[in-house]
């Protein structure tokens, strides 16, 4: 059984407006992994995620899916689902046709696409909400339509750009822990881009620490404690000395990113 | 609700009240003849002894107007769909459209009328090339307004052409399309005037222009108002109509619960 889903070899990314958003890139993302991207702002996360989505093509290096290009996701046992880090819903759609619409796009016969909705809604705690419309919703909620649109199709690996970076602290929490228990539940593979350490911390079975201009992989760190993790973890002493080494490693990246600027 | 409600009704019609009072006292107490200014109540009375030949006369305008606007959503919807397909398309023909908005078709209604021997058709494309241009504009900002990670998502999950237009793009300009058809119809109606004017045709095809001209040739200055006031109630009727649909297809949009 094949183990990695994602390979970055050497990727690189040239924008061509000549930023450099990332350099040369290695990564192997293997099944099971929580992984959360984390770095300063501009270190090229959102760029080495939509390499991934092949929303970019790569300037240099290669990107493998389950060993094989692009065109080999989509099919069954290799699907993909993005959450951006709007909700990105249509407006003029409710909730159910909102959730539905990568089945429809994947021609999934009507009725059965039907069928998977509720579940995937219930799974987000948003069922009662099925024939709203995204004006009629929270943000909270926008973004739990969100996440039940990307795994409505069952995905076998699920990237994620700061999905919860706009909600306040508690419930940012709250979509944490149902994140926790989901990926833990069906073993999801996931990539995870956010801004906070604690985020990181909490979630993550490895934490892929980035440094800017140009993005790269700084450093790695893995977490142990197995899933799924609840609000007790939070408040574990392993949890705070994780804290702190993911604090000191984001430090470190950025004084690098200070004299790099005081270089130039 | 119901207060606010009667406020928005019933404020604006009071003035409109008010202001037909004092119209009316002001031409009484000076004593002004009709023929320089018709007070309300002469107009109202023209309005009935003329009723049948003005309401034929705005059946004609409505007519035109209609046929127009028709034309125009027909016409400038395609327009905007081809416009949008290709880069280069649009370098090549969007200078026109741009030569078409800018070109006042009052200039040009003569020549078309000319041009054009029968008169319904000659009506219908001056009204119609003064109220396409709203229609191609809006619609191509609102095919090309598109949500950008929405279409990141439909380009992710591999969406054909077809799908990405039913499901992305025609939705989303829909907002735009909308507003481009209030702005329309009220230019269709002042393109059927207009070329009413340019037109002069009287006969079985008269319209509310040739009958304000008439007037203005006898005299008949309650006329010339009575065929305005329905001008002006033919382009409300029209504003309160696409007001209404558009209020009926973006309900959804705005929707706060
Ligand atoms: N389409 C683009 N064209 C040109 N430069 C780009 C483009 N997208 C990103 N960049 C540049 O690439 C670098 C990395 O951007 P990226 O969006 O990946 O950063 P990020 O780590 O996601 O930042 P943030 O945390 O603020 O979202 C930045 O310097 C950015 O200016
Ligand atoms: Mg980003």
């Amino acid at each position: 059984m094949v183990t990695e889903t994602v390979t970055l070899q050497a990727v690189e990314k040239v924008f061509p407006n000549g930023v450099r958003g990332l350099a040369p890139v290695d990564l192997n993302i293997r099944q099971g992994e929580l992984v959360t991207l984390i770095g300063p702002s501009g270190c090229g996360k959102s760029t080495l995620l939509k390499l991934i989505a092949s929303l970019h093509a790569p300037t240099a290096g290669s990107v493998s899916w389950w060993g094989g290009d692009f065109s080999r996701v989509g099919s069954e046992g290799r699907r993909l689902s993005f959450v951006f880090q709007d909700p990105t819903l249509m407006p003029w759609s409710n909730v159910t046709t909102n959730v539905r619409l990568p089945l429809d796009l994947d021609g999934v016969p009507r009725a059965e696409a039907e069928a998977r909705v509720l579940p995937a809604l219930e799974q987000v705690g948003l069922s009662h909400a099925a024939t709203r419309f995204p004006a009629q919703l929270s943000g909270g909620m926008r973004m739990r339509v969100s996440i039940a649109r990307a795994l409505v199709t069952k995905p076998d690996l699920l990237l994620m750009d700061e999905p919860f970076g706009a909600l306040d602290e508690f419930t940012r929490n709250r979509l944490d822990e149902d994140m926790a228990r989901l990926c833990a539940r069906d073993g999801l593979t996931t990539i995870f881009v956010t801004h906070s350490l604690y985020e990181a911390a909490f979630l993550s079975s490895r934490v892929i620490v980035m440094a800017a201009s140009p993005g790269r992989i700084y450093a790695e760190y893995a977490i142990d404690p197995g899933m799924p993790r609840d609000e007790n973890f939070r408040l574990s002493n392993e949890f705070a000395a994780i804290c702190r080494d993911l604090n000191a490693l984001l430090s470190e990246v950025s004084h690098l990113d200070h004299r790099t600027e005081q270089a130039q | 609700m119901t207060s606010s409600r009667l406020l928005s009704i019933g404020a604006p019609v009071a003035v409109g009240v008010l202001f037909l009072v004092v119209w009316q006292i002001i031409c009484r107490v000076w004593n002004i003849p009709p023929y320089l200014m018709p007070a309300p109540s002469d107009i109202g009375a023209s309005l009935m002894t003329n009723g049948p030949v003005l309401l034929h006369a705005l059946r004609s305008t409505m007519l035109v107007t209609l046929i127009a606007l028709g034309v125009s959503v027909v016409a400038g919807v395609l327009v905007a769909f081809l416009l949008v397909q290709s880069r280069v398309i649009e370098r090549s023909l969007m200078p026109y459209v741009i030569i078409l908005q800018v070109t006042p078709i009052v200039a040009i209604a003569p020549l078309i009328i000319i041009l054009v021997k029968t008169t319904m058709p000659a009506l219908v494309i001056c009204a119609t090339l003064i109220a396409i241009f709203p229609i191609i504009s809006n619609t191509l900002q609102g095919l090309r307004s598109v949500d950008p990670g929405l279409e990141a998502f439909f380009r992710m999950h591999k969406a054909s052409r077809l799908q990405l237009l039913l499901r992305l793009r025609i939705p989303g300009a829909l907002p735009m399309f909308m507003a481009g058809l209030r702005i329309s119809s009220g230019l269709a109606l002042v393109g059927a005037v207009v070329a009413e004017f340019v037109a002069g045709t009287g006969g079985n095809s008269a319209g509310l222009a040739y009958e304000i001209l008439q007037s203005g040739f006898q005299m008949d200055i309650p006329r010339m108002f009575a065929a305005l006031a329905l001008i002006t109630l033919a382009g409300l009727v029209l504003f309160g109509a696409t007001a209404a649909l558009q209020q009926l297809v973006l309900r959804r949009w705005h929707e706060h619960g």
